[in-house]
């Protein structure tokens, strides 16, 4: 991959990042209507309840990428800054393989949860029963948008490894 | 392979990970993933998929980004600025009066925002300067707006009780009324603390000079005082809402967040940025709980797949000793975590494997969650990581250096233990007022 399609990969998912943190601001308009028609005059809606859970469930799925890319997965870092920074690479490239493992089985896995999902246009069980599908399909989607960023780090790993080695 | 072989092996893979830097997340996630895949089989597998869709339908964690966004929104809202100029105003006249009034705005913050981070950035900004300024000793000016912002997790709504609240099914409303004397405390102990060492050393926390005292009018006082009325109503709003029983934790912090853009209107300070920044941070905060969640869920059911659940709760109950020193061994494993990870992280890895030994012991799961985040309020300050350290630093004055913020740190975790102590000793700061609202 060239430099360029990693400053892609970036850039894709600082707009999606950034798209999907607008979520929060409907979140809040659905709730404080529900809230206004329930006590304000005591008629409750059915779907602002499960429509915020779905919108949750999509703005940290989907966010999950950009937290990455901004280094917002809290880590220990303690040990790490006391080591050199060529074991420190070396050390990322390590963690990362963990990395590949966790996101590249939940994207498979994913897959094959959403394939079944989007195959029935799965429902919730509720009274009101809305799609879910698409809230399920998120899943491999947030998966394969972390696991590119994820391999974009590796990549800038291994570049600067291979700079250090040339100088 | 024996349940304590695959105990110790397990933990030692976790915490070797979690050391080695790679994200508690995915830490957690990949070797639930490795033990699964072998001891398991490959067909535990679709587990990665179930329990992540197990985390995603949440209307209590819900709370979370909320309570997040309501905070981010107020840090930037101006309404700190116009409280510190209250009781700059009120307090500063006295020794030690600065400090003590910016432990009783981080107070009043903390029982507006469910997290640490607002007041000791907003407090940092404006508070640190000005009592720098004013000849205050560095170590009570950076302790106790540190400290004071570490009471934003106990004093409700805070967001570690939202975590412990959706792991333990805990009532995260009664959690919340079980933090609100626990946190009184905590303040009240700091600023004791604060007016006896200002007595005693004049230098310390000298008293506003008598030529700026002398232009403080009685009309100028009360006309500050105003700056209390939005910060009252919005914490009417939001926990009263929660205590009456008439809305649920998440509804009450949308009417919160929904507050505080309000607020940020009345103050002028509101602009698109400030909204935009507010949702990508609350984002970002909000992905890192969410997928240390979908991690812990995943290592969780891996590790009472083999029989965790049954195996923790058969040793520590089976210990011939009393239940007490369990509990306090507890606290210290909390301690030692806290100041090496995240408290959300913690939260979340211990809650579900305390839980059942919890209720075993015969002790009360509200009482347990709230002693919980009782200790984690050392764990914002006690290095080397400590979240209002590094915040701390980040927006420190000029002068000010990572020395200085560790060593002003150390009295308020003493005293922050002490309160720990109090609230084991009698449960009654925590279980007094849940019990009470709920008898009604």
């Amino acid at each position: 991959m060239k430099p360029s399609t990693l400053e892609w990969v970036d850039r894709l998912n600082g707009r999606i990042g950034r798209v999907t943190s607008y979520l929060i601001l409907g979140i809040i308009a659905i709730t404080i209507w529900e809230v206004f028609w329930r006590y304000g005059f005591n008629r409750p809606t059915i779907w602002v309840h499960e429509t915020s859970e779905h919108l949750f469930a999509i703005f940290f799925l989907l966010g999950g990428a950009y937290t990455l890319a901004q280094g917002g997965h809290v880590r220990v870092d303690v040990l790490l800054l006391r080591f050199s920074e060529r074991s420190r690479i070396l050390l990322e490239i390590f963690s990362s393989l963990f990395f590949f493992l966790f996101t590249g089985l939940l994207l498979w896995q994913g897959i094959e949860m959403a394939w079944e999902s989007v195959a029935m246009l799965e429902r919730s069980q509720s009274p009101w029963g809305p799609y879910i599908f698409q809230v399920i399909l998120m899943v491999p989607v947030a998966a394969f948008l972390m696991l590119l960023q994820g391999v974009a780090f590796f990549i800038r790993n291994l570049e600067k490894l291979r700079e250090r080695a040339t100088k | 392979m024996s349940i304590e072989l695959i105990t110790l092996l397990l933990f030692i893979c976790l915490f070797a990970l979690i050391f080695l830097g790679i994200p508690l997340a995915f830490a957690l996630g990949s070797v639930a993933i490795i033990f699964s895949y072998f001891l398991l089989g490959p067909k535990s597998l679709y587990l990665l998929a179930s329990r992540t869709s197990g985390a995603m339908f949440n209307y209590v964690m819900l709370a979370v980004p909320l309570f997040m966004f309501m905070a981010n929104v107020l840090e930037r809202s101006g309404l700190a600025d116009d409280l510190y100029h209250a009781f700059h105003i009120w307090m500063g006249p006295l020794r030690g009066g600065l400090a003590i009034g910016t432990v009783l705005i981080c107070t009043a913050m903390a029982a507006m925002s469910g997290v640490s981070a607002a007041a000791v950035l907003t407090m940092g900004i404006i508070a640190v300067p000005a009592m720098l300024k004013r000849g205050y000793d560095k170590s009570i000016v950076l302790g106790s707006t540190m400290a004071g912002g570490a009471l934003g997790q106990l004093i409700p709504p805070s967001v570690l009780m939202v975590v412990y609240g959706g792991m333990a099914g805990v009532s995260v409303g009664k959690l919340f009324m079980g933090g609100v004397f626990p946190g009184l405390l905590l303040s009240g102990l700091f600023i004791l603390y604060i007016a006896i060492r200002a007595f005693i050393q004049k230098d310390l926390a000298p008293a506003l000079p008598l030529e700026e005292r002398r232009q403080i009018t009685w009309q100028m006082k009360f006309v500050a005082l105003k700056a209390i009325v939005l910060p009252v109503l919005l914490i009417v709003g939001v926990l009263g809402s929660i205590f009456e029983g008439v809305a649920t934790p998440t509804e009450a912090a949308a009417i919160g967040a929904f507050g505080s853009i309000l607020c940020g209107l009345i103050y002028g300070r509101l602009s698109w940025e400030v909204i935009k920044v507010a949702c990508l941070n609350t984002l970002k905060s909000s992905c890192m709980v969410m997928w240390i969640m979908i991690g812990s869920l995943l290592f969780v059911s891996f590790y009472f797949g083999v029989g965790g659940a049954d195996f923790v709760k058969d040793t520590l109950v089976g210990i011939k000793l009393s239940r007490w020193v369990i509990i306090l061994g507890m606290q210290l494993v909390i301690f030692l975590l806290g100041c090496l990870m995240d408290p959300a992280g913690i939260v979340m890895l211990c809650t579900p494997l305390w839980i059942p030994v919890i209720r075993a012991l015969g002790f009360d799961p509200l009482w347990f969650g709230v002693l919980f985040i009782v200790n984690l309020e050392m764990s914002y300050l006690t290095p080397p990581f400590g979240y209002n350290l590094f915040y701390m630093k980040s927006i420190a004055p000029e002068g000010v250096t990572m020395v200085d913020i560790y060593r002003s740190v150390t009295p308020f975790v003493a005293l922050q233990a002490v309160g720990l102590a109090l609230c084991m000793i009698f449960p009654e700061i925590i279980m007094w007022f849940p019990g009470k609202m709920i008898r009604n």
